[in-house]
């Protein structure tokens, strides 16, 4: 919403500077969001008369003026052509500064001296468009400062409004709050309205069919009057709130828009078949052409004004092509009425027409206004047309809205503001809204709101105007006298952040990427037909394709996002995301949204530098990260299973990850022809692990072991092995003697060679003994050992070397 | 034979002193002391001493020999200090060299703003809780009283799944699913994301809140200036100043949006808040019975307030982030610079 100082000024008596004016509305719920100065810097710029235009000797376009300002006469070089001599004219004079840091100094112009400039709108800041220089009336004096002359001082407020304050929509509702605010009166303007003796009903009629739709409907008439432009004081009003002048009848009706913020319709009368307005809802697949040209297919929920044998207007919304106002207009009926908000919206909605008119209807029009508005703009119809107003009006209005009574009660209100309020603070404030309040008993008050406050329905509602008025910044600031609860994190939350925390230790960066993906990224992934997660939550209406379904995985964006960096040549990258995948879940209305974490690794495994190991990272590295989660959340046995590995790995270097036959996620090497398909040119690692999974399996230890005070011993065994057989298996079964004496084996050599005959791999492990009793002879140490050698051989297909 | 053993004692003190090395040392007690050294030779003639003599000569062999002992141990000691000190002087590094480093990872600056936040709320008593974001109508908009067809619907451009189920368009629906199944007292804060139909500059499709609220016997909306006053001070620091003015929201009533004082130019007005003075950060207010009504708490008998905030504005504000998208560009060289802060 836009009003200006000066048009408020109108209507309530203030002495405030702009700023403070702005603060009082900011304060009172409506935000002043910009401010405008008009005229701001135009102090330099006078009226001034072109004595004599010659044509500039050197250039052709240019002309060489002598323009007097009052005081002398100047040379100056201007550029336009639509002046002539004797042609009052806006001059910036040397010094001036016009919008836009645009400085006058005295110069040369082809050789020809120029001091000062003639000036158009635009350069003023007067206009966003305008041809030629400014010419202005003739009546005005030589010399004065053209923002006097032609009362362009003035400020504008651009106000954001929340939308339950449709009674702001207006100069008139601004000026109330103001009012209220201040403790002063609105004064309406006075309209002297001269009926004709001709009766309105000798030529319009109104009838409504749908009072659902349209509660009341009035009309007027006014006739003999001549369509032309209107004067420049209603062009400027309406201009400074950035609406353009078409016609004096039009302009009328935006300009009363704008003041009571009520929409008006001005129908060319001798276009209404019958001389009828019929309001009534459309017929299912009617096709309507609205004012912007635009053919509408209407339905029979959308409310249409109609003449004696067609639609003439889209009720609330837009009129029609076939009865707007033309210059040949004589004869006018004017609208005003009150629609059903919800059926305007609705409509307006469908059609996406969001105009000045459906946005007020649709938050609640004042059903009380209607007349008022009809009579203020019937008469500066007829005052600027110079037509006449028949006599009556015509006002259809079959059940009258009742206003509302609400009831309050004063302590109520203190109580949940945290203020001492009285019964006679509370009637103040709601005399200054204009409210009526009748006192039931002390402390209890019945307060009937009037018709343009439709945001008003219950106590709270008056609370809140009692909380506005008084200012929010005089409600002390207190601290809640709480019951203790126990607000200790959950255990899921204190995992997540822990988790959180060890990907950060171990090198990653956090990322967060956006919940969606392009259906089409599974094929990228080489996505089986039928894997689950092609069965994704789709958006019915989304920005672009590629952000049209909520992901089901989390690897696209951490791919989309490594290509980045790499792009810009960062090139070792560990980056993790630990956020929700969306997993529609059968019969359900809302799908799982299961927390993964992601982890990817590419590049270096340590940073550069002088003293640092080169090696780039592989499989291992990121298993280590698996392995280091696992670990830190006691996660264990875990099972590392190649089988079926993901589309999207490599099949030699990925594997399932799971825990008591319970899935936990995968990991591998990207797959190349994947890598490449998001323009990666170097191997990837990746993990995908279901954190919820994770946390439900999850478990703190629940006994320690006191560490023996004897030594440890320790003996290694080397093997040869078929390449086929997991290392885990050689691990598994030295953990499968459960040796009570043996502490812990750990494989601290791999070697595939010379020596090692082909298909074969040398596993070198070594193992270590201790007991929690006393120190182990070599001999019990040996003894221990052979059983170990010997069940590996006896279990596993090895040779001892 | 006490002169000659005096004599040894001079001559081999001289010899010790006049040396520094650990091997000579080491030769010099050999040539005094050992089996085949000067001492042992002297004392072959102790069988040649009358009875007398003999334990007083002894005595004094082995007196000799315990200062002889000492003097060299002490000097042993004394060149193996030198030569440490050499040694640890010869060591010496350029200590301007980098160091061997571990790659080190950051956490989200989103991420950090939630933790330091809801970090704040817990020390004053809030809970975290969280909700889907695929959300049914009912929780996102009706429980919160945006009645359908309502103009206050279009505050918030919605990506719709189908008729009843959204992509939650803020994190007041866990408002509605907490106190469906708790009864007051609350007092919880739920970080979350959140979605709207909109992209541009200032506009991501997904961005995040935090949602805040307590219910609870006699909560006021002075309670709730405390509250957030609290909130802004820990946060921004003390000296900032906090405002709140009427707004709207259909699920609180009176409403409120708070303002604090420009954190650039300290409330003087500067480009990031318009020349206004204040930026705009929560949006709050009492809740509204008629969400109580859905819920089934009785308004009469407890009250409470609910306020939000927008991560990525905080985060903005915070670090001093002119441009949104770069939060979820996820480029490691904007992410790496939050090393070192704790959120």
């Amino acid at each position: 919403m836009i009003v200006t100082y000066n048009w408020l000024k109108e209507f309530v008596e203030f002495d405030l500077t702009p700023q403070s004016l702005a603060e009082v509305l900011t304060m009172l719920g409506l935000e002043v969001e910009g401010i405008r100065y008009l005229g701001e810097g135009l102090g330099d710029v006078v009226v001034a008369v072109v004595e004599e235009k010659l044509k500039h000797p050197n250039a052709d376009k240019l002309s060489l003026c002598r323009v007097n300002n009052g005081r002398e006469v100047l040379p100056i070089v201007c550029g336009a052509q639509n002046f002539k001599a004797g042609d009052k004219v806006a001059l910036a004079q040397v010094g001036a500064v016009l919008p836009g840091d645009f400085r006058i100094k005295r110069s040369k112009i082809r050789g020809e001296e120029s001091c000062g400039m003639l000036c158009s709108e635009k350069e003023l800041g007067l206009a966003v468009e305008s041809e030629g220089i400014m010419i202005l009336p003739e009546n005005l004096s030589l010399g004065v400062p053209l923002v006097e002359a032609l009362g362009l001082k003035d400020t504008i407020f651009e106000i954001g409004l929340t939308p339950n304050r449709a009674d702001c929509l207006s100069v008139v509702g601004i000026a109330r709050e103001i009012a209220a605010k201040l403790g002063k009166k609105v004064t309406y303007p006075g309209h002297a309205l001269n009926e004709s003796s001709l009766p309105i009903r000798e030529r319009a009629e109104v009838v409504v069919e749908d009072p659902d739709l349209c509660p009341r409907y009035t009309a007027r008439y006014i006739y003999g009057c001549t369509v032309g432009p209107s004067p420049a004081w209603l062009v400027k009003r309406l201009e400074a709130v950035g609406m353009r002048s078409i016609s004096n009848v039009v302009d009328v009706t935006n300009y009363v828009l704008m003041e009571y913020g009520h929409p008006l319709h001005a129908f060319d009368a001798d276009l209404l078949a019958e001389g009828k307005i019929v309001v009534q809802r459309a017929t299912e697949g009617e096709r309507f052409t609205t004012l912007d040209g635009q053919e509408r297919v209407l339905t029979a929920s959308d409310l249409t004004i109609r003449d004696g044998e067609k639609g003439v207007a889209l009720a609330g919304i837009m009129g029609g092509e076939n009865s707007e106002i033309r210059e040949e207009t004589t004869n006018i009926l004017l609208e005003s009425a009150y629609f059903n908000p919800s059926a305007i919206r609705k409509t307006a909605k469908r059609l996406g027409l969001h105009t000045e008119s459906s946005h007020r209807f649709e938050r609640g029009a004042d059903v009380e206004i209607v007349t008022r508005a009809l009579d203020r703009a019937a008469c500066l119809i007829a005052e600027l047309s110079g037509g006449a107003v028949a006599e009556g009006i015509i006002d259809v209005y079959p059940q009258v809205i009742p206003s509302r009574t609400i009831r309050f009660r004063v302590e109520r209100c203190g109580q949940l503001l945290g203020i001492v309020l009285t019964d006679d603070e509370a009637r103040d404030i709601f005399d200054r809204l204009e409210f009526a309040v009748a006192k039931v008993e002390p402390g209890l008050l019945d307060v009937t709101v009037p018709s343009f406050r439709v945001d008003l329905e219950r106590e709270i509602d008056l609370i809140e105007e009692v909380a506005r008025l008084k200012g929010y910044d005089s409600i002390p600031v207190t601290m809640p006298l709480a019951r203790v609860v126990s607000d200790r994190p959950t255990r899921r939350q204190q995992l997540e952040r822990r988790l959180k925390d060890l990907m950060v230790g171990q090198g990653f960066n956090e990322i967060i990427t956006f919940s969606f993906m392009a259906p089409a990224v599974l094929d990228r992934l080489l996505l089986a037909e039928d894997d689950t997660r092609r069965t994704h939550v789709r958006l019915r209406n989304p920005l672009v394709e590629e952000q049209s379904v909520m992901r089901t995985t989390l690897l696209p964006n951490l791919l989309e996002t490594a290509a980045r960096n790499l792009n810009f040549r960062t090139l070792n990258l560990r980056m993790f995301e630990l956020r929700r995948a969306y997993l529609p879940v059968q019969g359900e209305e809302l799908p799982r949204e299961p927390l993964h974490l992601a982890g990817l690794l590419t590049g270096a495994r340590y940073p550069e530098g002088w003293n640092q190991e080169k090696h780039q990272v592989d499989f291992y590295d990121a298993k280590g990260v698996v392995d280091a989660i696992l670990d830190d959340f006691g996660i264990g046995p875990v099972v590392y299973r190649q089988e079926q590995p993901e589309t999207y790995y490599h099949p030699g270097k990925a594997c399932q990850i799971s825990h008591c036959g319970e899935m936990l996620g995968s990991l591998g090497e990207i797959h190349p022809d994947v890598q490449g398909n998001f323009g990666i040119g170097q191997p990837v690692y990746y993990f995908e692990l279901d954190f919820d999974k994770l946390a439900a399996v999850q478990r703190g230890k629940t006994s320690i072991e006191p560490p023996s005070r004897f030594p440890d011993t320790f003996r290694d065994v080397a093997m040869l092995v078929d390449d086929e057989t997991p290392a885990s298996a050689i691990t598994d079964c030295i953990a499968g003697l459960k040796i009570k004496e043996l502490e812990r084996s750990e494989i601290f050599d791999l070697y595939k060679g010379s020596h090692v005959p082909e298909g074969m791999k040398s596993i070198a492990v070594r193992v270590r003994y201790r007991s929690n009793e006393r120190t182990l002879t070599d001999e019990e140490v040996s003894s221990l050992h052979q059983r170990v050698i010997d069940n590996l051989v006896q279990k596993l297909d090895i040779t001892i070397r | 034979m006490k002169e000659q053993l005096e004599g040894l004692l001079q001559a081999a003190l001289k010899d010790v002193d006049a040396t520094t090395s650990e091997e000579a040392l080491q030769e010099l007690r050999i040539k005094y002391l050992g089996k085949k050294g000067a001492l042992t030779s002297i004392m072959k003639g102790l069988g040649s001493l009358s009875v007398e003599e003999r334990p007083l000569i002894g005595q004094l062999a082995n007196t000799i020999k315990d200062r002889l002992e000492a003097r060299i141990d002490d000097a042993l000691t004394h060149a193996r200090e030198i030569k440490k000190r050499e040694r640890l002087e010869r060591e010496r590094l350029d200590v301007t060299l980098p160091g061997r480093r571990l790659p080190r990872g950051t956490r989200h600056p989103i991420t950090l703003v939630i933790d330091e936040v809801s970090e704040i709320f817990a020390g004053l008593g809030f809970q975290v809780a969280e909700g889907p974001e695929v959300e049914l109508d009912f929780y996102n908009f009706e429980a919160l009283n945006f009645p359908k067809d309502h103009p206050a619907r279009d505050m918030q451009d919605t990506f719709f799944v189908d008729d009843s189920v959204l992509l939650r368009t803020h994190t007041s629906p866990v408002q509605v699913r907490t106190m469906l199944k708790h009864t007051p007292p609350v007092r919880i804060i739920s970080p979350g994301t959140v979605y709207r139909c909109d992209s541009d500059a200032t506009h991501s499709p997904m961005f995040h809140q935090i949602e805040g609220f307590m219910v609870d016997k006699g909560v006021t909306f002075g309670d709730l200036k405390g509250i957030l006053t609290t909130f802004v001070t820990q946060y921004f620091g003390t000296d900032i100043g906090v405002r709140l003015r009427p707004s709207f929201f259909p699920f609180t009533e009176p409403s409120a949006e708070v303002d604090i004082a420009c954190v650039m130019c300290r409330g003087k007005g500067c480009r990031v808040c318009k020349q206004s003075g204040w930026l705009e950060v929560l949006g709050a207010g009492m809740i509204d019975p008629e969400v109580y009504r859905h819920v089934g708490y009785d308004p009469e008998a407890v009250s409470g307030f609910a306020f939000g905030m927008g991560i990525e504005r905080i985060a903005m504000l915070k670090y001093g982030i002119g441009d949104m998208r770069l939060l979820f560009d996820n480029d490691l060289r904007f992410l790496s610079q939050f090393r070192g802060e704790c959120g």
